[in-house]
């Protein structure tokens, strides 16, 4: 699981080309969304080409992603119980 | 116009009496989702287009194809002689432009150097030029590109260079049509429906893309006079403001929507009651929808005019949509009918208001006309009897 | 129409040093072969990085100098902003696009596509300075800025007073190779560009804002008035356009004291205004500038930022001259701007 969340928070930097952020001022259990990383729902969509892209997995509907998307250990924990870790 | 629902006003009128929508499944548009979506295409091929046109230069993109068409019908059914010593302007919009093209041939642009004159026609310029030169308008060309709200913005900055004296007359539009970069681009915002949007709709999924060329001329009063012209309506209000809330959403209070159709409103002179027509944005988005309807709440309170969106006949025509709505309002006017909201059953629970479902006869004196944008753009216009 | 719109504020990002408040043409960046690229400054002073990561260059070019005239202008706010672009948000629109033709329509992201919407850069501004007032972008071409210009005009005689008006272009390494190769860039820098012996542009790039108000306050010049010619077919009816804008502004060709012409280097399509320049050098200063900054859509926002320079400082950059034609004072500059042959304007600017 560790190891997961420390590649997510790879990706997640890469994907939203976040050039200030490092790895470890990710905390895993902050909200991605508001006060946390500071994301909006244009990031959320990009997220969700991320898990399509890196795990195979698609979501049809936006508003799943809110549950999924509430810090980086929930993005872990959903890949997990997708089964596509 | 030219639209999904016909090549000229007078088909399109039929269909919109007929309630019979003119999205269906994907006949012109190369995609690799053709089998999975609807869309709202005219129903010509590039060829067909040329003919219906009369030119058949292979410079001509699709963009122009039906900008040319709708714009050569509107300056005719306007009978005006455009060289009568009047000053005539083309402002038309664009989003696609020359995008149509451009993306099938890009990859080999890049590659071998090839269709390099494809390039010549890429930019939202170019449209507007091949339909002035098509016309013979050389006074003053100009286009505008604000998302799905440009055709009202370029209905109003013709208007506005009549009113300061710059122009005699203006033939105010726009054009859009089907594109992979348009079309993936909302497929990846996730906003779009696989079947046919429901505006206004509780369990609305999104909109459908759809295409046209609609244009209308507008005249100031002494030319019409001088020529013995005679006019189909008047354009007595117009704003435009921004949301300045988000890239793509708008604001869930509806402020921008709220500020131009309030200001709007102010211009015509006319007060909310009467408005006896909406003919609304009504995109089918979760998002949109809700903030219209917020800001529908916001001016007209408890009294809510008859209003409905044209958008599930035609598909959402970007920067051509105000343009085809300017002349679905027309028609309200000149016949004194509300084209219905299609694909309508269950009302949004926070609002509770109910579109016209029904081709329905009334008297149509004033309407409101709104389109919204990306990066917040809001414009309204009040149309009026003449 | 008979009001002014005041220039109080400036912000220029190009191929030379115009983000520098010094800077006066005394060192020249010339092209690179074909093309000029924009001296870029440091965005992060002017535009909040969470906004910054997602923005294309264009943006980020106007962005920062709606935020440079808006700063010198000294003001809170904007009632209008209106913003023109010939390509728009090109890079992203190609990001976007080469992503489709690359992975066949899957896995794209919005973010390009929604920053390759023509209007991002003005909608950008508006959310930056929370501005929800008026917001149009203008596309067409040459006209991309001069239509921001007459808008804005318009605007202040219907009682508007303080509107952000400004151009932006942007190239890309491939756009320009792609022009390249249709033999549309000169790569011959042995001639001036008014000898009218090269044929092809040099592309450039870059963007200018303006602050515009009703009032005088600190401004050094005004817009009086903008005239257009679209693809006029003789020199007769070019000169019959100039001229008729030149007389409704009370003034002639002979009257300006500095004419300033967007002679691109292209012979064929610098015709009329090569044709113009002798007959301005009789009577009046005259200059250059896409030598500059680099042919472009809106490289008629350059030339506003030059003259308005001009008239501030009231001596013409060497780089800048044609026809030294000794004038005591600039308290007029007129601006004769082409683009490819199709589109054409004049500009009028006076000393306050």
């Amino acid at each position: 699981m560790d190891a997961l969340i420390e590649k997510l928070k790879g990706q997640i930097i890469e994907q939203l080309n976040l050039a200030e952020v490092k790895p470890a001022d990710i905390n895993p259990d902050a909200p991605l969304f508001g006060d946390g990383l500071g994301l909006d729902s244009i990031d959320a969509l990009e997220l969700i080409v991320l898990l399509e892209k890196h795990y195979g997995i698609k979501i049809q509907n936006p508003a799943d992603g809110k549950k999924i998307f509430e810090s980086v250990r929930t993005m872990a924990q959903f890949i997990k119980d997708q089964g596509k870790s | 116009m030219i639209s999904a629902i016909g090549n000229n006003v007078q088909e399109a009128y039929v269909n919109l009496s007929n309630a019979k929508s003119g999205i269906g499944k994907v006949n012109y548009l190369t995609t690799r989702y053709k089998d999975e979506y609807v869309l709202g295409e005219v129903k010509l091929s590039n060829e067909q287009l040329m003919d219906l046109i009369g030119d058949h230069s292979p410079a001509l993109n699709r963009t122009s194809l039906l900008g040319i068409a709708a714009a050569k019908e509107a300056l005719k059914h306007s009978g005006i002689d455009l060289k009568d010593g009047m000053r005539t302007g083309l402002i038309s919009s664009t989003t696609v432009a020359g995008m149509c093209k451009t993306e099938l041939f890009y990859g080999e642009m890049v590659s071998d150097g090839k269709h390099l004159e494809v390039l010549d026609a890429h930019d939202c310029g170019e449209s507007t030029e091949e339909i002035a030169d098509h016309l013979g308008v050389k006074d003053f060309v100009t286009t505008i590109s604000t998302a799905c709200s440009s055709a009202a913005n370029a209905v109003m900055l013709g208007c506005r260079m009549i009113k300061h004296g710059m122009l005699d007359r203006a033939i105010v539009g726009g054009v859009d049509s089907l594109s992979k970069f348009t079309f993936n681009g909302f497929n990846t915002l996730m906003i779009l429906d696989k079947e046919w949007c429901k505006p206004f709709d509780e369990n609305r999924k999104g909109l459908n893309l759809g295409e046209a060329g609609a244009f209308i001329v507008i005249e100031s009063e002494a030319a019409l006079k001088k020529r013995k012209g005679k006019a189909l309506a008047k354009v007595i209000g117009y704003a435009n403001s921004n949301d300045a809330y988000h890239q793509t959403a708008s604001s869930p209070d509806g402020i921008g929507a709220t500020t131009a159709i309030k200001q709007a409103l102010e211009m015509s002179g006319l007060s909310p009651a009467q408005i006896d027509y909406i003919n609304m944005h009504g995109t089918g988005t979760p998002n949109n929808d809700q903030s219209e309807s917020k800001a529908t709440v916001n001016v007209f309170g408890n009294a809510i005019p008859k209003f409905s969106s044209t958008k599930a006949y035609t598909g959402h025509t970007l920067a051509a949509a105000a343009g085809v709505e300017a002349v679905i309002s027309v028609l309200s006017l000149q016949n004194n009918k509300i084209f219905p909201n299609l694909n309508f059953t269950t009302p949004i629970s926070e609002f509770g208001l109910v579109p016209v479902t029904k081709v329905t006869d009334a008297t149509i004196n004033n309407v409101l006309s709104n389109s919204f944008g990306f990066g917040g753009n809001c414009s309204s216009l009040v149309l009026s009897k003449v | 129409m008979g009001k002014k719109a005041y220039i109080i504020g400036s912000g220029c990002i190009s191929p030379q040093n115009s983000t520098d408040p010094n800077y006066f043409f005394e060192t020249v960046n010339g092209p690179d072969t074909d093309h000029f690229n924009a001296v870029e400054p440091s965005y992060k002073e002017h535009i909040n990085p969470n906004m910054l990561r997602r923005m294309g260059r264009a943006i980020k070019m106007g962005a920062s100098a709606a935020r440079m005239a808006v700063t010198e202008a000294g003001v809170e706010n904007v009632d209008a902003i209106i913003s023109g672009t010939g390509l728009g948000c090109f890079e992203d629109s190609e990001k976007f696009l080469l992503a489709i033709i690359n992975n066949d329509e899957q896995f794209l992201t919005p973010t390009s596509f929604i920053q390759s919407t023509h209007n991002t850069v003005g909608s950008q501004v508006a959310l930056i300075m929370q501005c929800k007032q008026y917001n149009y972008t203008y596309v067409h071409r040459g006209f991309s800025f001069d239509s921001c210009v007459m808008d804005a005009l318009m605007s202040i005689e219907e009682g508007k007073k303080n509107i952000l008006i400004g151009g932006i272009e942007e190239h890309t390494p491939i756009y320009i190779e792609l022009y390249r190769k249709a033999k549309k860039l000169n790569a011959d820098n042995s001639h001036k560009y008014y000898e009218g012996k090269t044929k092809g542009m040099q592309m450039g790039e870059g963007s200018a804002f303006f602050v515009v108000s009703d009032e005088k306050k600190n401004a050094v010049s005004a817009i009086e008035g903008i005239g257009v010619a679209y693809k006029p077919e003789s020199t007769e009816e070019f000169t019959e356009k100039l001229n008729s804008f030149l007389k409704s502004k009370n003034t002639d060709l002979g009257k300006t004291d500095l004419v300033l012409f967007g002679i691109s280097g292209d012979k064929d399509h610098d015709k009329y205004l090569l044709e113009t320049l002798p007959l301005a050098s009789k009577n009046s200063a005259t200059g250059y500038f896409k030598h500059l900054c680099g042919d472009h859509h809106t490289a008629g926002s350059f030339a506003m930022w030059l003259a308005n320079k001009i008239i501030e400082k009231q001596r013409i950059p060497d780089a800048v001259k044609i026809n030294a034609v000794p004038k005591e004072k600039i308290n007029s500059v007129l601006i004769i701007n082409g683009y490819i042959g199709i589109n054409y304007s004049f500009t009028l600017l006076t000393k306050c």
